[in-house]
This record gives structure tokens, sequence and C-alpha cells, in this order.
């Protein structure tokens, strides 16, 4: 009958495991997302992202599996209050069940907070813009350098307000009081820049998107995600890259960034206006002497049948002025869907662009088809694998 | 002096008959007390998932979303940990909670025969986890842990944790002597009969998954050693886990009843410990019963109805004793089906509750089901099964397929993507193809784990 600070005779290498654990855990997740990549990359969390650096994504790869119940079991229980019976109490809009009456050890749903940047890296880090070749330096004279490394000492104009301000958070939580109190040298970080070669190819990528009224919201949901981890993956990879938007039905438009994922489609299509407009851009701006041009065209393929021939002779054209032109159909059809619960396997019954494209037999030509979210990964792997000129 | 206070406090407990194990408090700060609730234990084997629940506490205690305010370990002697950042009466409600505890481990029923000893033989367990990653890698034997923690509530309480395997196959020849007059019937000789043991593996259907496959999964001796801790510590903590209601209601009855009595109070404190009994014993949320308030209201019932029964002449034990008859014999569900009135469930206010249409994956809304007591009661019995998971058992090994049962009873279907991964899992130490029969709704169905993965059918 003691009340005694009493120790166990255990060495210190087999306590404290907590933070070990919890960074093996942290592991562990990276390692989850890394296997689950070919869905996350459609998940619409990520792609509805605008502008937010970091992404929230349930963890329900890191599920720890056992035989459980379904879900309408686990949905049951026992509550309290007013109410009669058949009246509705509640809804679970996160899809999480509401959980029974506290028995059960806690099964949190975890979200791992990633940057997007960290995201692209992991999918497409090993990736390259194909046969880029050295073109004339005259344009890019960029002073490289970036902010990579935070210290304690630096210029003053560097100073990084938002890490200072949670060190002194931070200090004053360690105390006691969390709360931004007085700031002292030791809370001071800046930010300290480096500079860096960065890539000097002169490089111009062209994104080419139909947004005709046959492509429904699933097909525009998949270019879509196909152009977003494009864009991340430039921005990542190069610094001196420009992006050209053009959106097409049966004209075509060069748009800013913002504009071309929110556009509402309609309108018939003819492709060959987005191919003639690329053309034209090239021409004037991104001559071939000194630029490295790549052309992405993402359509469901249900182009006028007369503007298939034009379509053959520009993107011949096409590829004269390019380094690569890329072709990707989304093949997927709500008609089949409705029936099988999952995207089409065949080709529809009418001929398509990417018939006409089996003609065009170029190397440096490159179509895909994607018939669901998950094959925009593959899609992009295949358009961006690093090959030998 | 908070020390000079516990021993009076525990002096009031075993006068007022509480019969604790001798108590160790340690006192501890924030982050080591959420560290020793994330893994259950002081000192227990690393693994990742541990580290998932302590970042979970960590960052709610840190946000300030919950507080855990003492840990206490069904151990002789019994050790509790209390955080040095509360105040001295907050400790000293909690300390009264904990002998509460204590008492409770010590002297009912269901926790006879659980290891008194698992403290320090869970620093052993950690030893030998720890020898076996160095020797064969941190991946594999934190594999074989996850395939070990997704079957850890698959044990058998009533067969008890030492088990010997079942007979070998044998022919057993028992001898029969002759009736007497037999040999008027021409049946001279002694009569032979032979019997069969041991031909079908398992003789019964067997719940113990971990310990079924540990002892006849083609494993590694390793392999099955990690099995095997994993088993025991769940063995430990299963009568935990089927008296949390009682032994919540339990400890929160008697701090109350013990600093009541406690006469070494400033006023303010009193009116503290009056605010944090109230939060300890509260509702909780609409859509979830705070096993505290339910086991202390429950607990509180019993009295008022065996005083007044006792004061009646109608039964020879007065509250109190009732209580202690409570707390030697009952667990959840006897406790719940026995004591839980159905004038108490409707005081309580209680109701069953689900989704509006069961049947719809992407339903959310939820409803009332009913107000029906027995309804109530099913709904509120319903998780205490079976530590809580669906009931697994082995039926036969057939051609060296492993075939598995679920003995659903009135309980629900089985997830199918958990029930794969699951499988797989079985499939991964048993090495040959693992078969399970459901039921979806009334509709048998098969799942099958083979070499080329999982399927279902008919």
């Amino acid at each position: 009958m003691t009340v005694a600070i009493s120790s166990f005779a255990v060495p210190w290498d087999l306590r404290r495991r907590g933070l070990k654990d919890s960074i093996r855990h942290d592991k562990r997740v990276r390692e989850a997302i890394k296997q689950n990549l070919k869905e996350l990359i459609a998940e619409e969390t990520i792609i509805t992202s605008d502008g937010q650096k970091v992404v929230k994504i349930p963890v329900r790869y890191l599920d720890q599996y056992r035989f459980i119940f379904d879900r309408a079991t686990n949905g049951r229980g026992v509550g309290q209050g007013p109410g009669n019976v058949g009246d509705v109490i509640a809804s679970d809009e996160n899809g999480s069940a509401p959980g029974q009456a506290g028995d059960q050890p806690g099964q949190p749903i975890y979200e791992a907070e990633i940057s997007i940047e960290e995201l692209t890296r992991m999918m497409l880090e090993d990736l390259a813009l194909p046969w880029l070749e050295q073109k004339q330096k005259d344009r890019i004279k960029t002073e490289a350098w970036r902010f990579e490394d935070i210290r304690k000492k630096g210029s003053l104009a560097n100073l990084d307000r938002r890490r200072t301000l949670k060190q002194s958070l931070k200090r004053h939580a360690a105390m006691g009081k969390p709360k931004v109190g007085k700031i002292v040298d030791d809370d001071l970080r800046f930010r300290i820049p480096e500079i860096r070669d960065e890539f000097h190819s002169n490089c111009a990528v062209y994104l080419l998107m139909d947004r005709s009224g046959s492509m429904t919201t699933e097909k525009k949901y998949i270019t879509k995600s196909f152009f977003f981890w494009m864009v991340r993956f430039l921005q990542l990879k190069y610094r001196t890259v420009e992006t050209i938007f053009i959106a097409h039905d049966t004209e075509a438009a060069v748009v800013p960034e913002k504009d071309f994922f929110t556009l509402s489609n309609s309108g018939g299509t003819m492709c060959s206006s987005a191919y003639a407009l690329a053309l034209d851009h090239i021409a004037k701006h991104h001559p071939p002497a000194r630029w490295n041009n790549y052309v992405f065209h993402f359509s469901d393929g249900d182009n006028y049948a007369d503007d298939n021939a034009r379509c053959l002779t520009l993107v011949k054209d096409l590829l004269r002025v390019a380094t690569m032109v890329g072709y990707g159909e989304v093949n997927y059809n709500e008609f089949f869907s409705a029936y099988t619960g999952r995207g089409v396997l065949h080709a529809p019954p009418w001929s398509t662009l990417l018939r006409e494209f089996k003609a065009l037999d170029h190397p440096r030509f490159l179509a895909v088809t994607l018939e669901k979210r998950e094959q925009v990964y593959e899609a992009l792997r295949e358009f961006l694998k690093v090959r030998e000129s | 002096m908070f020390e000079h206070r516990v021993v009076e406090i525990e002096k009031l407990a075993r006068d007022l008959g509480l019969h604790p194990f001798d108590t160790y408090f340690e006192v501890i700060p924030l982050d080591i007390m959420h560290e020793i609730a994330a893994y259950g234990l002081p000192t227990r084997a690393q693994h990742w998932s541990y580290g998932k629940v302590y970042n979970h506490h960590k960052i709610h205690g840190e946000m300030g979303l919950s507080k855990i305010y003492e840990i206490v370990l069904n151990n002789d002697p019994c050790y509790a940990f209390l955080l040095d950042t509360n105040a001295e009466i907050d400790n000293l409600l909690v300390a009264a909670h904990v002998f509460a505890h204590s008492d409770f481990f010590r002297n009912n029923l269901w926790f006879d025969g659980s290891n008194r000893n698992m403290v320090n033989e869970a620093v052993e367990h950690a030893r030998r986890i720890d020898e076996y990653i160095d020797k064969y890698g941190l991946d594999r034997v934190e594999h074989v842990m996850d395939i070990g923690f997704a079957l850890d509530r698959h044990i058998d309480s009533y067969k008890g944790l030492n088990r010997k395997k079942y007979p070998e196959r044998q022919v057993i020849e028992k001898e029969r002597q002759p009736v007497p007059y037999s040999d008027l019937f021409g049946e001279s000789q002694l009569t032979v009969t032979t019997q069969v043991i041991g031909d079908k593996i398992p003789p019964h259907p067997e719940k113990d998954l971990l310990w079924f496959l540990a002892n006849y999964a083609p494993i590694e001796p390793w392999e099955k050693d990690v099995l095997e801790i994993i088993r025991e510590e769940s063995y430990y903590f299963f009568p935990q886990f089927e008296t949390k209601i009682l032994n919540e209601g339990w400890a929160s009855f008697w701090h109350a009843e013990i600093l009541n009595r406690y006469a070494n109070l400033t006023p303010s404190e009193t009116v503290e410990f009056a605010r944090l009994h109230s939060s300890v014993v509260q509702p909780g949320g609409r859509l979830q019963l705070n096993p505290y308030y339910l086991g202390y209201k429950i607990l509180v019932n019993i009295k008022e109805r065996w005083d007044a029964m006792h004061a009646a002449g109608e039964s020879a034990q007065d509250g109190f004793a009732k209580l202690f008859e409570v707390r030697a014999t009952e667990n959840d569900i006897s406790f719940l089906s026995n004591y839980l009135t159905p004038e108490l469930a409707e005081k309580l206010n209680l109701f069953s509750y689900g989704y509006v249409d069961e049947e719809d994956d992407d339903a959310h809304d939820i409803e009332i089901k009913s107000r029906e007591y027995d309804e109530v009661l099913r709904a509120l019995l319903a998780p205490h099964y079976n530590y809580g998971a669906p009931k697994i058992v082995v039926t036969e090994v057939r051609q060296g397929a492993l075939q598995l049962a679920h003995e659903k009873g009135s309980l629900g279907d089985l997830d199918v993507r958990y029930a794969e991964k699951t499988m797989g899992y079985i499939y991964e130490l048993w090495k040959n193809p693992v078969s399970l029969e459901t039921t979806r709704g009334d509709a048998p169905i098969k799942f099958t784990y083979t070499q080329s993965g999982f399927s279902q059918g008919k």
C-alpha cells in the first residue's frame, strides 16, 4: 500500500516507442499512397483542390483488416434522447458509421496530409518529356534561384514570417502557455535562396482539349485529371516550360489555364481546328529551331467524319514542327457502363479519330485509349516514358 | 500531502468493503500517458499500428479535444498512472476510481485466470519481437504481426490460453467382458470394439483461429511465437472488453461514494469534485452512450431497488450487498440483460437506431428504429458478443484445404472487402486454399481464397 514513483526495471530501448512507431506509421502511409497512386491520381479531392498546396487524403488503404460486420450492421446502435420511431436523427455524409456504444477501441479515420508537389514527385519523378533536345538557349536566361533552405540567420528581407511565428508559438507552448508572444532571436527563421542550374531546353507544351457536347462529365473528368497532373509534372521538372491551353469544339481558341479546367461544353467536334491553331501558334511563337514543342490532345474521338482526313494531314504537319504529338482517346461509354457498372471495354461501333490515326505510322506519334479514371496514370507514364532519341 | 491523502482514500475504500490489489501509482507527464494509452501496457512489442493510435491521442490531447485522466492495469500489484498536470483533487478522484477498478480486477469472476503478471510478461514479449526483427527484418516480422492482429479477436475464452493439441489419430480398441450367459448365444470370446479418435481435424468447430493456425499451419517457429504472443496479450485484454460497462460503472459509483465520505476536502475541492464526477458520468452523445454513464446509472438503480426491497423485507440483501454480488459475478452481457430494466431503459430514453435503408450501401440517413425494450436490449448487446467480432470457426480440413464457417446467429453479414483481405492473411499462413461459408441476408454464399486470389460463389 504505497504511493510510490515506482520504476519498472525496463531497459530504455524498450520504452518510449510511441515516436518510433508513429514514424513507422507515417512511412507506411507514404508507402500505401505510393502503391495506390493509380487510384489516387483520379481522386476527386486532389483534382479539385484548386490552388491548395496541401491535400488531405483519406488513408483507407492503411486499414487494419480483420473480419468485420458489413456497413448496415455497423450502422446500428443504441442512442438516447427524444424522438419518434422513424425520425431521421443523423446522417453520416462522410461515409463513416456512427459507431457503437463506446466499447469499440477508437478506429479513427486517418487523413494523411501530403503536398501536391510530393505526390507529383512520387508519381512522376522517373518520367521525362521524351526526345527533348538542346535547342538554342537565347531566350531563356533565368537565374534559377529558389528558396530551398530555412536557417536561423539570414537577411531580414528573407524573413519567413509564418515559420517565425510558429517558432514563437512552439516556444511558448513548451513553457505551458501556447500563444504567439514576444519574438526572440532564436525564433527567427530565414529563407535561404539557392542558385541552381536549371534545365535550359526551351520547351512548349500544347494541351488540346475537346469541349464538344459529346464530352460527358466523366470523359472531361478523365481529361482534366490527365492535364492536371501533366501541368503539375511540368511545373515540377521544368522551370522554363511554356504551357498553352487550347480548347475546341468546331472552333478552337487559346484559353487561360484557370478557364481551361472550368469550361462548359457544347457544340460539334472538329479536331482539325485545334491542330490548325496549334500549328499557327507554333509558327508564330515557338519555331522548332529553338523550341521543343509537345502537343497532347484529348478527345472522345467522336469527330465529324469528313474532318478526319484533314486531321491526319494536320497532325503530319505538326509532327514536322513538334518533338512529339500525343493523342488520348477517352472511350468511356455511359450507355454500356449503366449495364456493367464500369467503363466499357470495347470500342464503340462507330468510327473514331483513333482509327484514322492508325494509318499514321510515325515513331513520335503516340496514341492511348482510356476507359476509366485509373488509366490516367498509365497514360501519363506511357506519354512521358524516358526514351532514347 | 497528496501521498498521505491517497492512503486515506485507500483506507476508506477498504473500510467500505472494496478489496483491491496493492496499488502503485506513478505520476507521469502527458506524453507518456498518451504512449501507455496507445499501447495498453507500459512496455509492449513495437508495431506501427500503435504509432497510429499514439499519434491520434497526441493530436487530440494537444488540441484539447480529449484528455486521458488515468490508466490502470490489471496486474498484481496493480499499477496506475496519473497525470502530472492534473489538479490534486482530480488525482484524488482518479485514485478512488483506480481502487475500485483494482477491486474489480481482483474479484470479478471473468478476470479469474487472467494473467496478473502481464506488465512484466509484455516486456519479455517486446524483447522477443525485437530479437526476431534483428534476425528476420522489420518488414517480415511486422507482416506476421499484421496477420496476428487481424485475427486477435478470434480466441476462445472458455477453452483457455493453454491448450493441448487435438489428439493424434489413433485407433482405440476396447475390450468388453462377455455378458454372463453370452456363451449361450455363441459369443464366447471377448468382444472387441474399435474407436477412431483424432480422425477429424478439428474434432469440433474451432473458434480459436489464432491457436489453430499457430499449431496447425505450416509456419516457422518464430512465426508461431509471434502469433502466440499476440494471442496471449489478446486473452489478457478480453475480460476488460467483456466487462467495460460494468467495470467503469463500478469505478464511477465508488469514486463518488468514497469522496462523498472523505472529510478531508476543502470546500472548493468539493465543488470541483462534484463537477468532475458529473462530467465523468455524463450521458454522451445522441448516438453514443457513455459506458461510464450507463454502468453508473444501472448500479445506482440496483442499489435503490435492493435497499427498498430490503427495507420492505422482500430481500435479505441490502443495496450494497447486492452490488458486491453483481461485481463478483456479472459481465456486460449478463449485467445488461439482468439489470437494465424496461423502466430504466425508458427513463434513460434509450432507442435503437440504424440506416433508414439498410439494403442501400449509399444510404446515409440514420433513423430511430425502435423504442421497444427487447429491440433496444438486442441492439445494445450485439457489439458485446464474441469480442465484438463476427464468429468464425474452422469446420474442417479437407484435402489440405481449410474450411471456415461464419456462425452468424442473429448478427449481421460480413464486410466482403475486409473478409477478402483477412482470408488472404489466413491463406498466407495456411498456404493452401481457404474457404468461408456465410450468408448474405438469408442466401448462402461461399468465399474462397486460393493461389489465384479471392472469389465468391454459392
